[in-house]
């Protein structure tokens, strides 16, 4: 810490600190426009001018000066407001002053400033720009004429982002802002740089002329999609979701969002939703009265044979809830994702570590060394933590290492070393990296002591580099390579993604990873360990509150066989469309089709729901209130940012209606069902509901580190036949976002990514649509021609109810398939 | 005094006004004569052919009485229009603020004060009704 004066005020700063940071901890604003938090110093648009009187009260930036000892600064003498009033008139000469149409009047810093130093009149005279708006974006709208070009859009877009779509082009007075040889943008449209700019030249299209930013009230709440657990800003007007805003001290994010997070939020307000509840006579789906459809269903709990599965974007009290409702049914048959998008935590980390949870946090990527990631895909699952590893990769320099089966974003980062092996052979890969450890005599000096050591070194022994190399279409140095980094780094993390999409990310790989971190002794320490990243906004809560089976009772695939064979009479679906993301739908739909009784309860009326007897409207998170708790066990707080939509009831009243129904107790609130939740879920303990807050609490993970030697071969390549890998797109996350305008903007259907040589061989462009079969069906499927994918290898993400992945993808890491024009 | 002196004093006022301009208009065969600054019905300003108003939300901002809705449109040039505009009579107290407020002279407070209707809702002003008559 330095002492220093900042306007006759003694204060002091961390070491690292510029003088604009230092005045703005210590609560005095300096006015500036080229600034944001998370982006590093740059100095253009020279508002921060302050005076130091060590030198010889010479105006300089105060974004750009780092602080020393004993310096005395003064951020608003007469002069220094006359350099700042010229600084806006000189910005104010080229900007065109259309505030009344601009979008951005309210919200403007320009704007603000120009207000708050009295610039009324304009000592020079000169041209406005005459720059050629682009309108043609559906997200983004780009107005060069009004850009005071501080560079916070193409900062934003390269050094968090890692993207680099937007830099300055040309020179001088002509200098703008613009795309490679001023073409579109083309990009991931996570629209980063629309929430810096400081102007209205970046704008958010599918928010444009629906209101003024001081009209909006402003709710925090916490993102639906993903598990990373963002924080977000809703703006409402009139009972609606108009826009989500930008808020750089909200979250360890600090405000920065994804695609969905950003544009995908018009599902709550979405025409399509569903206003009354529905009751199949005949053949068709009616309106009925809430009392009708409760009654109905209850009477079907009663009577028995009931299982059910549930969507992890249901909040921690919903679950707790509905297991209650299952119990009072007499069934003990539940679960959720598919019964294994959720088995890295619930049987891999359970064996291995002795917790359902992942020891270390998000906060991790940034103090860890090295990180080692499998699947180039942790990018696309959950881009936000993608920008951590791009921060911390370029910023801090951490070693970067990845094991995939294609490349992609994090595999362009600079020095980030990727290890494409054929698809299906990551276990055998960690395994020899494991193997290697244990021969080079790598391992921690604890290893030895832990609990199944002698297993582990028997079950490794076929797994020697040589062997797995040629099995994976590596060299054995790659594979040792890694092993010696890993080893040597103080503070290692791996990262690895599950969900639908990722069968081969399972209880096996969970245990092969622990294993290398056991083994190394690289877990427990702040910045190292492992670190499972579950698909949904409540993944981790759903297995926190143990909404999956116990030993002996069904498990998803288990619920679905059940309702074939007329074991499980009623089925109740919460939120989850397992029509579209579980695999292999004949078979999903064969269960449906047969059970006697399906109640759906969904924001829409999915292909599930289309089959249900009794379809009950449930509501968004954003007219809710309860706690999510993210892949890293922070748990947070959110609250209704809107009323409920028509007649929708939140799945909390749903169930309590129904557990009252069933003669059970229903507890009053979310915030009673959380005190029981702190009573009884480990780690949840020292939490308060009240106390919570968006920010949120981490729940303690107590582990019990055990060696679980785990083998797993590939399935066998078949000869003349493609790999098709399932994953997820960067635009969407499960089925929900595709009723999110932004995300079906830019990615509006499924595809099949295939290399550039396969597409060569059988002379396939973009969008011409191919048939992809194999042993379980097959589907049409436009082909995108990509340089990321090897050879024999194809991906395709299983978000869409068109032309759905699962007709011809039943559940295995890697399917077998043919392709045909 | 004597107590005739106050009626008298009355009777002259009252036999004065019998050589005066009466007061009393005889509304609706005479109609009265409106000042300069006076604040009735709104209109919307209208130049080649359309209504000036860009939509920039500063009348409802201002308005005390919260009487006027905006909603702003795109037209095919990407520009900024007021696809909604309602002024709700019932509910404006003719303070003007609105015309002060706008920064395109879109609206304007004509002499117009004959507002009286039959129906609530015939007091809510749509675009139409507003803009101005030529």
């Amino acid at each position: 810490m330095v002492n220093l004066t900042i306007d006759d005020k003694q204060v002091t700063a961390p070491k690292t600190a510029t003088i604009y940071e230092a005045a703005k901890l210590n609560g005095i604003n300096i006015p500036i426009l080229c600034h944001d938090n998370k982006l590093k110093p740059f100095g253009a648009c020279r508002m921060c001018l302050v005076e130091v009187e060590q030198m010889k009260g010479r105006q300089i930036p105060a974004c750009t000066t780092p602080v020393t000892e004993g310096m005395i600064i003064l951020t608003s003498t007469p002069d220094i407001v006359k350099a700042r009033k010229m600084v806006l008139e000189l910005l104010l000469l080229n900007h065109p002053i259309d505030c009344p149409v601009c979008d951005k009047g309210g919200d403007c810093d320009l704007q603000n400033l120009t207000y708050e130093y009295k610039v009324s009149a304009n000592r020079f005279t000169d041209e406005k720009f005459h720059h050629e708006i682009d309108y043609n974006n559906p997200l983004i709208e780009r107005d060069m004429n009004r850009c005071v070009l501080c560079g916070k859009c193409a900062r934003i877009c390269d050094e968090i982002v890692s993207f680099g779509a937007l830099t300055f082009i040309d020179r001088g007075i002509e200098t703008k802002i613009g795309c490679e040889f001023e073409g579109a943008l083309n990009c991931e449209f996570c629209g980063s740089c629309v929430s810096v700019c400081p102007v209205g030249s970046l704008l958010a299209r599918p928010f444009k002329f629906k209101s003024r930013f001081w009209a909006l009230t402003k709710q925090k709440t916490v993102c639906g999609y993903c598990g990373t657990g963002c924080n977000l800003t809703l703006g409402v007007k009139d009972n609606k979701v108009l826009t989500t805003i930008y808020d750089d001290n909200q979250g360890f994010h600090k405000g920065q969002l994804c695609v969905r997070g950003r544009f995908g939020y018009q599902f709550i307000n979405s025409d399509k939703r569903l206003a009354k509840p529905l009751i199949r006579r005949g053949n068709s789906l009616v309106e009925s009265s809430w009392d009708e459809a409760l009654e109905l269903v209850a009477g079907r709990l009663k009577s028995g044979n009931v299982a059910a599965l549930a969507t992890p974007r249901l909040a921690n009290e919903e679950i707790v809830l509905f297991k209650k409702l299952m119990e009072l049914s007499g069934s003990k048959d539940y679960d959720h994702s598919a019964g294994y998008a959720h088995s890295a935590l619930t049987e891999g980390f359970a064996k291995s570590l002795g917790a359902t949870a992942s020891p270390s946090t998000i906060l991790d990527i940034q103090k860890s060394d090295l990180l080692l990631v499998v699947k180039t895909d942790a990018y696309e699952t959950h881009p936000v933590v993608g920008f951590e590893i791009n921060m911390a990769v370029k910023n801090k320099g951490v070693k970067l290492y990845i094991l995939s089966d294609k490349r992609g974003k994090l595999a362009r980062l600079p020095d980030a070393k990727t290890l494409l092996h054929t698809p299906g052979n990551e276990i055998a890969l960690i395994n020899a990296v494991a193997k290697t450890i244990l021969d080079e005599k790598l391992a921690g000096a604890s290893a030895g002591s832990v609990e199944g050591f002698v297993e582990l070194e028997k079950g490794l022994s076929a797994f020697t580099p040589e062997l797995v190399s040629a099995q994976c279409g590596l060299t054995a140095d790659e594979i040792k390579q890694l092993a010696r980094a890993y080893a040597a780094a103080e503070k290692p993390l791996i990262i690895f993604p599950v969900g639908l999409a990722y069968p081969g990310h399972n209880a096996e790989m969970a245990s092969a990873l622990a294993n290398l971190a056991i083994l190394t002794g690289k877990l427990g320490v702040e910045g190292s360990g492992i670190l499972c990243m579950s698909e949904k906004n409540n993944s981790q809560g759903a297995v926190d509150m143990g909404f999956y089976p116990e030993a002996g009772a069904k498990n998803a695939i288990q619920i679905l066989d059940g309702c074939a064979s007329g074991a499980v009479k009623t089925l109740f679906v919460a939120g989850e469309n397992p029509l579209v993301s579980y695999p292999d739908q004949t078979r999903v739909r064969n269960a449906l089709e047969k059970v006697d009784f399906l109640v759906v309860s969904d924001l829409f009326l999915t292909e599930t729901a289309a089959m249900a007897d009794v379809v009950l409207p449930a509501c968004s998170f954003a007219e809710k209130e309860g706690t999510f708790t993210a892949i890293d066990r922070r748990v947070q707080h959110f609250k209704p940012a809107i009323q409920k939509i028509g007649q929708s009831r939140s799945d909390f009243e749903i169930f309590s209606t129904l557990i009252t129904l069933l003669g059970g107790r229903a507890p009053v609130s979310p915030a009673a069902v959380f005190a029981e939740i702190a009573a009884g879920v480990p780690g949840y303990e020292s939490m308060n509901y009240a106390t919570l807050g968006e920010t949120g609490q981490f729940a303690k993970v107590a582990i019990k580190p055990v060696f679980n030697s785990v083998s797993l071969t590939a399935s066998k390549a078949e000869s003349g036949k493609m790999a098709l890998v399932t994953g997820s797109a960067l635009y969407h996350c499960g089925t929900l976002s595709q009723y999110g305008e932004g995300p079906m903007h830019v990615c509006p259907e499924g595809y099949l990514e295939i290399s550039r040589t396969d597409a060569a061989n059988m002379k396939v462009g973009n969008d011409d649509l191919l048939t992809v079969t194999s042993a379980s069906g097959s589907a049409k499927l436009k082909a995108r021609v990509s340089p990321r994918m090897p050879v024999g290898v194809v991906f395709s993400p299983y978000h869409f109810s068109d032309s759905s992945v699962n007709q011809f993808w039943s559940g295995a890491a890697v399917t077998w398939v043919t392709l045909a024009k | 005094m004597n107590p005739i002196t106050p009626i008298m004093n009355g009777l002259k006022i009252t036999l004065s006004h019998m050589f005066k301009k009466p007061i009393t208009l005889q509304y609706p065969d005479e109609r009265p004569k409106v000042a300069e600054r006076f604040r009735g019905l709104h209109a919307l300003n209208v130049s080649h052919d359309k209504a000036k108003c860009v939509a920039c939300y500063l009348c409802p901002t201002v308005c005390p009485a919260k009487c006027i809705t905006v909603e702003a449109g795109e037209d095919q040039n990407h520009d900024k229009f007021a696809a909604k505009y309602e002024i709700d009579m019932l509910r404006c107290i003719f303070c003007g603020y609105c015309v002060e407020a706008c920064p395109v002279d879109a609206i304007r407070m004509t002499k117009e004060f004959e507002l009286a209707n039959y129906r609530r809702e015939d007091f809510v002003y749509s675009k139409e009704r507003l803009l101005e008559k030529k």
